[in-house]
């Protein structure tokens, strides 16, 4: 499939930049072999991380289901935010943290993944819209509710949500940079 | 042994063999797989934190109940479908890896601990729908249910680290 070409390419190319070196020094610092002189060190915080993405997805699920009128219906959108936005904002800086040691664990196979750079790119950007998101929110909360939105919030509120998913599968796919 | 030629016939199934050899089936079907197990986590975990009174103030019970519950089951079902799938593809590897055992004997105690929940606090939920802290017995069931499902995806993690250890 030329998407999964595009990305071997592109990881191809990030073998000649001087990530390449910069992950070879990175895997010899006292950081990284500490963290894997554990062998539970790894998988741990692998495991937190997707803890985190759970408590990140189901809030953002709460979120969008109760702009499409799908769920939380006896709350106003403000209420469903400012209960479910908290646990987004937490949950990422607990995927960044998690996700700064995974890489100091395995330099390479991050750095060097054309996967691992667009899901960075994807969560940058659902980070900010997320943002933008609670701004909005709390500013004009009417605009939100079901019945006054426009198709265009609608559209948002699903692509969110497709997006999360998509930035899970190149998590995974990062393992497999590599193979195929 | 019985169980060892269910392995072997599984793994040498059509389905078995194509997720075993395919290129690009065992990592699609992972991928599904965590998408599944993170919102079953994450609709439970909601609705786990309501009964334990930590978080939620504002909804009742059973409104928080039928905003999650028809997710983490639609959820549930497809992580057992993909997980199926997953297990086929090197039966007897996975039968015999100790974090995989340990994630069946979760799913046994979360089946237990709703079936308890359901049959006996659930029944009487409308006279603590609305109140912020749920009886006890509705606190513990929460409790468990987190604990449980947090270590399902330990478990879950482990085994991919661990695979093919215990031949």
């Amino acid at each position: 499939m030329w998407f999964i070409d595009l990305m071997l390419a592109f990881s191809r190319w990030l073998e000649s930049t001087p990530l390449a070196g910069f992950s070879v020094w990175v895997a010899a610092s006292p950081l990284s072999t500490a963290i894997n002189q554990n062998s539970w060190a790894t998988p741990t915080t692998e495991s937190v991380h997707i803890l985190a993405i759970a408590a990140a997805f189901g809030s953002a699920m709460m979120i969008n289901l109760r702009i499409l009128g799908l769920a939380g219906r006896r709350q106003t959108i403000l209420q469903v935010e400012e209960r479910f936005s908290p646990w987004i904002s937490w949950s990422l800086l607990i995927l960044v943290a998690t996700g700064v040691i995974i890489v100091l664990a395995e330099p390479a196979r991050e750095m060097l993944s054309g996967w691992f750079w667009t899901k960075m790119g994807l969560v940058a950007f659902v980070a900010l819209a997320n943002l933008g998101f609670q701004a909005s929110v709390r500013r004009h909360a009417a605009r939100w509710e079901p019945g006054r939105q426009s198709v265009a919030l609608r559209a948002g509120a699903g692509a969110l949500i497709a997006l999360w998913c998509v930035i899970m599968i190149f998590g995974r796919l990062i393992a497999y940079t590599g193979v195929a | 042994m019985a169980l060892q030629n269910l392995w072997a016939a599984l793994e040498a199934s059509p389905l078995g063999d194509f997720v075993a050899s395919s290129a690009w089936a065992f990592p699609a079907i992972e991928s599904a797989h965590v998408i599944a197990i993170v919102t079953v986590v994450g609709t439970v975990g909601i609705m786990d934190l309501r009964l334990l009174g930590w978080a939620g103030k504002a909804w009742t019970v059973t409104e928080e109940s039928d905003d999650t519950l028809k997710w983490t089951w639609g959820a549930f079902a497809l992580a057992t479908i993909t997980g199926t799938l997953l297990f086929i593809s090197k039966a007897h590897v996975y039968a015999r890896e100790p974090w995989f055992l340990a994630k069946l004997v979760l799913f046994a105690a979360a089946a237990a601990n709703m079936a308890v929940f359901h049959r006996q606090t659930w029944k009487r939920v409308s006279d603590w729908n609305a109140g912020f802290t749920p009886p006890r017995a509705a606190v513990i069931a929460g409790g468990l249910s987190l604990t449980i499902w947090i270590l399902a995806i330990v478990c879950g993690r482990f085994i991919g680290f661990t695979l093919g250890q215990y031949e």
